[in-house]
């Protein structure tokens, strides 16, 4: 009897701290990674957010034009930087398969340098991707609705497409995790389908990765 | 049968005392950091500075409801999202930071705690955005505020102080990457640290005063680094 008791102490000891260190609870859920290899070495791997659904939060500033959120999932910035060319947003990410992986800051400013853009992309399971580029125009997406909105093809062209980022200016800056020591380029491209009666872009955003290694 | 009651007995009782090894574990004890003259201090108050808060079902400090706009999939029910004004020494907004949060794979309750990891994207406006890395160890909140107060109801011996930041930098402190504008190809070191001035349980009330100290060397190299 009293050996029993002893290897049960020890069972539940030792199963309490094993548990303890290897904590299986934690772990982040992981879907299966939609990456393909390129032609010249490296792999992409495309990241899409649609708009409504995935934006979190965003801004209320000017700076934001339809894209600042009011109301529900507004971010009120302060006084200060009302008047500032500023532009903060938080979405969820999926995949191609359009399951949600991860979560995204995005964040445009412009001094007199010109404006920027950087991302920070979450992926849980396997690490964060930080990306940086050239920020788009103020209104860059206005413009473009404006554009299509006197295109004689806006009926049919399913949605007007506002290049944010171009491969040749969109850079991997930093990675962990998976992504730990990548470098490579993003293209980001908004299909923009229109404005919803309560003031809501309906819009796919695509964040297309190359990334490689560095030998 | 009487062997089987002593086996489950044995088990709860080996449990119990791994569980009371485990809360009391030296292992986990981090130590407070040192304030360095040099750094640029960024301050933030909670809940006043935050500008939008979202956390998965499994992201719950203080046992609030997520909603139905909360990170309620699977993928991303352990991640929290904060939008927050970061203040100069003057409490003047000189900062809006996106903090993404993830339960790290690093975690474990014997040797390291409960480890966060913590991306932030901060933008001064007019000068640049800098992205922040640091692994965050909640432990110490846990087991001395949380637990006990929140959700036991004991009497909390506050305010506390924290300096939560245990790597992934060198001597324990996290990494910041100048990411554009004034910042760009700069690269540094941070540190956190917030100190709990209320937790009351019956009011729904936690208020705390933190310090996000970045320690940037503005003329490093013009390359990032892979932290």
């Amino acid at each position: 009897m009293k050996t029993v008791f002893g290897l049960a102490v020890l069972v539940g000891f030792g199963g309490t701290l094993a548990a303890a260190q290897f904590a299986p609870w934690l772990a982040h859920t992981r879907l299966p990674s939609q990456t393909t290899v390129v032609a010249n070495g490296g792999r992409a791997e495309q990241f899409l957010i649609r708009l409504p659904a995935d934006r979190i939060a965003a801004t209320d500033a000017a700076a934001g034009g339809v894209r600042a959120v009011t109301g529900s999932g507004a971010m009120v910035l302060p006084a200060k930087f009302v008047a500032e060319p500023l532009l903060v947003e938080h979405f969820k990410v999926r995949d191609t398969g359009g399951n949600v992986v991860g979560v995204a800051a995005r964040h445009w400013s412009a001094s007199a340098a010109g404006a920027t853009t950087t991302w920070s992309l979450l992926i849980p399971s396997r690490g964060a991707m930080i990306l940086s580029a050239p920020g788009e125009q103020r209104g860059a997406l206005e413009a473009a609705l404006q554009a299509a909105a006197r295109s004689p093809n806006r009926v049919s062209n399913g949605g007007t497409v506002v290049a944010m980022a171009s491969a040749d200016a969109g850079t991997v800056t930093a990675g962990t995790g998976e992504f730990a020591g990548l470098s490579g380029t993003y293209v980001e491209n908004w299909t923009v389908a229109g404005v919803d009666d309560e003031g809501k872009l309906n819009a796919t955003i695509e964040l297309s990765t190359i990334t490689r290694q560095p030998e | 049968m009487k062997y089987l009651i002593v086996l489950l007995l044995g088990l709860v009782v080996g449990s119990a005392a791994a569980g009371a090894v485990l809360y009391y574990n030296p292992f986990l004890v981090t130590a407070d950091g040192v304030p360095n003259p040099s750094d640029r201090v960024l301050h933030y108050s909670l809940p006043d500075d935050v500008l939008a808060f979202s956390f998965g079902n499994d992201a719950r400090y203080f046992g609030s409801d997520p909603g139905d706009d909360g990170l309620w999939e699977e993928t991303i029910d352990r991640t929290a999202v904060l939008g927050l004004v970061l203040n100069d020494d003057d409490n003047q907004p000189a900062a809006v930071a996106s903090r993404l949060m993830a339960v790290s794979p690093d975690s474990n309750l014997l040797m390291r705690g409960v480890v966060v990891s913590d991306y932030w994207l901060v933008t001064f406006p007019g000068q640049g955005t800098l992205f922040v890395r640091a692994d965050t160890n909640a432990w110490r909140f846990l087991k001395e505020a949380l637990l006990p107060v929140w959700f036991l109801d004991r009497p909390w011996n506050g305010p506390s102080e924290y300096w939560p930041t245990v790597g992934p930098g060198t001597d324990d402190n996290g990494v910041v990457v100048g990411l554009s504008g004034d910042f760009r190809g700069s690269e540094g070191s941070v540190v956190e640290r917030y100190e709990l001035t209320t937790l009351d349980p019956h009011r729904q009330s936690a208020l705390a005063e933190g310090e996000l100290r970045l320690n940037l060397d503005l003329s490093g190299p013009q390359v990032a680094v892979q932290p």
